[in-house]
């Protein structure tokens, strides 16, 4: 792939090879505008064609840069229990738009919906997390999402 | 019922806001009547007549963007793509930059420095979603970052630009004052980071001119241009805004806390 770049980019006048090296930029990469945070982008680890949305219950909670990591244990249909840790921003982020590392607790039962790693592992990242008892959703566009910043 | 707890869940976030030590007690910004910041008040200059960019700034998001996510947060465009106000065959590649961006671009950001925890260089430090602080003295201008708790010192008392530099992540800046704008020149980078997100390249050749100007209380702008003859036939230019945070202090940020990532990259 690789190669074939660089003849692309080597070939025919300047005009077409612009051409096409924009057409290239737009539909090889169109996720490489997005940045899951200020750390990576979120084309190296999360697999934006993999949704997920899992429900359970939270064991363990890393508030800590550069990403805040939670883990759930989730139950599926035939009983079987699988951790699954799951990926936020950093810690100044979250804590900027509302949360504290209070705002999830271990035993929490938890609904996330985000992205599974590439790497088919059982970690995510998440992007909107509802607490399943009070409906709360945390922070994701919602009313309490007020940022402390008045921008 | 919904409200109280949102009440009770609000509460209990200002109370932890609180608790970080975020709130700055001794800021003297000018107030509007109901005691917020007053950020169309004109900028405050220093006892020496010149403007005073100290505060704590944020890079402005992209008009573009919207908030997403847990985060709540849109990122500027320019920490994503220093040539962001250019279209793609717009920008003055040299063959082997462009081949190298590209690559770049194929690895889906697997070989960013970032993500190995690696410093973030000049100028993208100052257009990442965290905070920094300028603190202003006559001879003297320090760049307090939350990214990676780390720090530049900008020397405004007339000396000249290191001869024959030790390679460094963020350079060797020196600044003049031109008006109302701080002139900041910075040289002397090593080639081991990425001018944005997206992966443009540069070499140990690359300069770069920050021109601050804070247009009021709340408001800076740094105009960038990058220069970099062995990386690209011309510079690169676009201009930063900034917002002032106000009450506000800087956070910790070590990238080498616990970055869990790198493990998973294939």
């Amino acid at each position: 792939m690789i190669a074939s770049i660089r003849q692309i980019l080597l070939m025919g006048r300047d005009g077409a090879r612009r051409r096409v090296f924009a057409l290239l930029l737009i539909t090889l990469f169109p996720f490489a505008t997005k940045p899951a945070s200020a750390h990576h982008a979120f084309t190296a680890v999360f697999d934006a064609k993999q949704p997920i949305k899992l429900t359970g219950t939270v064991t363990k909670l890393e508030w800590q840069n550069p990403h805040t990591w939670f883990y759930i244990d989730v139950k599926d249909e035939s009983g079987n229990v699988r951790n699954w840790g799951m990926e936020m921003g950093s810690p100044n982020l979250l804590i900027r738009a509302g949360w504290s590392r209070n705002s999830l607790k271990i035993g929490d039962v938890v609904t996330v919906e985000g992205f599974r790693s590439r790497d088919g592992s059982s970690n995510g990242n998440a992007q909107v997390v509802t607490l399943t008892n009070s409906g709360q959703r945390l922070f994701a566009a919602s009313s309490q999402a007020q940022p402390i910043q008045s921008r | 019922m919904s409200s109280i707890l949102a009440s009770v869940a609000l509460s209990l976030f200002v109370s932890a806001a609180s608790a970080q030590w975020m709130k700055d007690p001794a800021s003297s910004l000018p107030r509007t009547s109901d005691g917020k910041a007053d950020l169309t008040a004109p900028a405050p200059k220093t006892a020496d007549g010149k403007f005073d960019l100290s505060g704590t700034w944020l890079a402005d998001p992209d008009p573009k963007g919207s908030r997403q996510n847990v985060e709540n947060m849109s990122f500027s465009q320019y920490f994503i793509n220093v040539a962001a106000d250019l279209k793609p065959d717009e920008v003055p590649f040299q063959p082997w930059a462009k081949t190298l961006f590209m690559q770049r671009l194929q690895s889906q950001g697997k070989e960013s420095p970032t993500a190995r925890c690696k410093p973030t260089g000049v100028p993208a430090i100052n257009s990442v979603p965290l905070p920094f602080k300028i603190v202003q003295t006559p001879k003297l201008m320090l760049l307090l970052y939350e990214e990676n708790t780390t720090f530049r010192q900008v020397f405004l008392d007339g000396r000249q630009p290191v001869k024959d530099a030790e390679p460094r992540w963020l350079g060797y800046s020196t600044g003049r004052w031109e008006a109302d704008t701080l002139v900041v020149d910075t040289a002397g980078f090593n080639d081991q980071f990425w001018l944005d997100g997206m992966g443009h390249p540069h070499s140990d050749h690359l300069y770069v001119t920050e021109r601050f100007r804070r247009r009021d209380t709340g408001h800076l702008e740094i105009q960038v241009t990058i220069n970099d003859p062995k990386a690209y036939t011309g510079p690169i230019s676009y201009t930063q805004k900034l917002t002032l945070v106000p009450d506000e202090d800087l956070l910790e940020y070590f990238c080498s806390e616990n970055e869990r990532d790198v493990q998973s990259f294939q």
